[in-house]
C-alpha cells in the first residue's frame, strides 16, 4: 500500500518537478510565486478532503499522531530546514525523487540527511529538555483545540478565504505553466493528487505521509553496525513515540526511531523505496536517465552541508515539511503554523548563501536579479 | 553566428538558472547583434521551465529541443 503511495508520488512529483524548496527559494530569490500557489492549491484541498473524512468518521484519530504542542523549536526547526533544503537543492522528498531521477548530488544531499538525522541523537537530551519547558499549551496541538471551537469551524473559515484566492488565480490563469519539457504533468494537477494520496493514507493507517524517521533509522543502522557501543548510551533511539492501536483497521502500531523493523519502517520504508523507484521509472521512461559527476567541487560541498543541516532540523522542529506542510497544516496545527513561518526566513538565508558563496555569481547576479524582477 | 555551448547538466537548483542569467547577460552584447547564439545543455526539468521563462522575459527568443538524455535551450535575439 505504502509502495503504491509511493511510486504514484514519485512518477508525480518527477513529471511535474514538485519540488517544495524550490517552490520558497524561487519566490524568495527571483520573485516567481507560480510554485508556491501549488502547495497553497495543496494544503486547501487537503484541509478540505481531511475534513470530509473527518466528519465521515474516517479520522478516528484527530489530531494524528506524532504532532505535538507548539514551542519555539518548531520555529527554530523550520528556520534551519529551510537553510537546508535551499542547500541542499530540494528538501526531504525532493531529495528522494531528484536521487531516482539520477541526480548525483541529491544522492549526495541523502547522505547527508541520513547523517543529521543520526547526528540529533547525540543533542536529543538537551533539546528535548528545552522542548519541553519551553511548549505552549501542554495537551493542545490545533488553533480549534486551543480556542476550545470545534474544528470545523477555523478549517471552514481558511478554506473559505482559500477557495476564493485560488479561484481568482485560476481565472488569472496564474495556476498553470507554460513548459516545453516532455511528459510535463501540470503541477496543479500533482497538488490534488499529493492530496488525496495524503488523505488516502491517513484514513487507511490514521496518519498522513510521513517519511523522515525511516533516514533516522538507516542513520541508526549505520551507526549501530559502526559504533554499536557508543549508540546503546543514546536514549534517543530507545524511545517509543508511537503506540496505539488504529481503530478503523484494529491494527497495532508501535514504533520508534530505533534501528528495527517497527510499525514506522512498515509504513515508511515502503514509501521512500516507492518515490525513489517511481521518479526513476518515469526518468527513465522518458529516456532522461543519465549519472552526471563532473559538477562543480562547491555544490558537492553545499548539497553534504544542506543535508546533515535539513537531516538534523527535522528532529529538531520536530519532523520535516512533508510531515507539517501536507498533514499539520491542513488540520491548523499551530506547531506545523510556526514551522512555516521559520522556513520563510530559513529558505531566504540559503538563497543567500547559496548565490553569493557556492555559485559566487553576485557581480552577473544582480543585474539578472534586477532584469528579472523588472520583467517579471 | 557563434553557437556557445554551456554544459550545465547535473547541477543542483538553482545554479542551472543562476549560471544561464550570468552568461546570457555576460554575452548581452553579442546576443543583441546577433553574433552569438547561447545553447544550454541541462538534464534538470525544472531549468527546462524556468530559463526559457527568463529569457523570454528578458526579450530573447528561446527554443528547446530534445537529445539524448539532455535537454538544450537555445538563447537568441530575433
Amino acid at each position: 500500500m505504502g509502495l503504491a503511495a509511493g511510486l504514484a508520488s514519485g512518477v508525480v512529483m518527477h513529471r511535474s518537478d514538485f519540488c517544495i524548496a524550490g517552490m520558497f527559494r524561487d519566490l524568495i530569490l527571483f520573485r516567481k510565486a507560480v510554485m508556491i500557489r501549488m502547495l497553497f492549491l495543496l494544503v486547501i484541498t487537503s484541509m478540505i478532503l481531511f475534513e470530509i473524512a473527518r466528519q465521515a468518521g474516517f479520522l478516528p484519530l484527530y489530531p494524528f499522531p506524532l504532532l505535538y504542542p507548539p514551542t519555539p523549536a518548531n520555529l527554530i526547526g523550520g528556520f534551519l530546514f529551510g537553510i537546508g533544503m535551499v542547500l541542499a537543492g530540494g528538501c526531504v522528498v525532493g531529495t528522494l525523487y531528484r536521487m531516482g531521477a539520477g541526480s548525483v548530488l541529491s544522492a549526495v544531499a541523502f547522505g547527508g540527511l541520513i547523517g543529521g538525522s543520526a547526528l540529533y541523537a547525540e543533542v536529543h537530551p538537551s533539546w528535548s529538555a528545552f522542548v519541553k519547558a519551553t511548549t505552549f499549551f501542554p495537551g493542545k496541538i490545533t488553533i480549534a483545540q486551543v480556542s476550545g471551537v470545534d474544528p470545523i469551524i477555523p478549517l471552514a473559515a481558511v478554506s473559505a478565504a482559500g477557495l476564493f484566492v485560488l479561484f481568482r488565480w485560476q481565472r488569472q490563469g496564474l495556476l498553470v505553466r507554460r513548459a516545453a519539457v516532455q511528459g510535463y504533468l501540470q503541477p496543479w494537477k500533482a497538488a490534488i493528487a499529493l492530496s488525496l494520496t495524503s488523505t488516502a493514507s491517513y484514513v487507511l493507517v490514521g496518519m498522513p505521509m510521513g517519511i523522515t524517521s525511516s533516514f533516522v533509522k538507516i542513520g541508526g543502522y549505520i551507526e549501530q553496525a559502526i559504533f554499536p557501543a557508543h549508540m546503546e548510551g543514546l536514549s534517543f533511539f530507545k524511545a517509543v513515540s508511537l503506540k496505539y492501536t488504529y481503530p478503523l483497521t484494529g491494527v497495532y502500531l508501535q514504533g520508534g526511531p530505533g534501528p528495527v523493523a517497527d510499525a514506522l519502517a512498515v509504513i515508511q520504508f515502503p514509501i521512500v523505496a516507492g518515490i525513489i523507484i517511481g521518479s526513476a521509472v518515469s526518468a527513465v521512461s522518458l529516456k532522461e536517465f543519465h549519472l552526471h559527476f563532473r559538477v562543480p567541487a562547491k555544490q558537492y560541498v553545499s548539497v553534504l552541508a544542506g543535508g546533515v543541516i535539513m537531516g538534523l532540523a527535522s528532529r529538531m522542529a520536530p519532523t520535516c515539511n512533508v510531515w507539517h506542510l501536507l498533514g499539520g497544516l491542513p488540520i491548523l496545527s499551530i506547531s506545523s503554523i510556526l514551522f512555516l513561518g521559520g522556513l520563510f526566513p530559513g529558505a531566504w538565508i540559503g538563497g543567500l548563501i547559496l548565490s553569493r558563496v557556492v555559485l559566487s555569481a553576485r557581480p552577473g547576479m544582480e543585474e539578472a536579479e534586477g532584469k528579472l524582477q523588472c520583467k517579471i | 553566428m557563434q553557437n556557445i555551448e554551456i554544459d550545465i547538466r547535473g547541477q543542483v537548483c538553482p545554479s542551472t538558472l543562476l549560471f544561464a542569467l550570468k552568461e546570457i547577460n555576460a554575452h548581452n552584447g553579442e546576443l543583441r547583434d546577433k553574433s552569438v547564439i547561447l545553447s544550454f545543455l541541462t538534464d534538470n526539468r525544472d531549468a527546462v521551465v524556468t530559463i526559457p521563462e527568463s529569457a523570454s522575459n528578458m526579450g530573447y527568443a528561446v527554443s528547446v529541443t530534445k537529445r539524448e538524455g539532455y535537454y538544450v535551450i537555445e538563447v537568441r535575439k530575433d
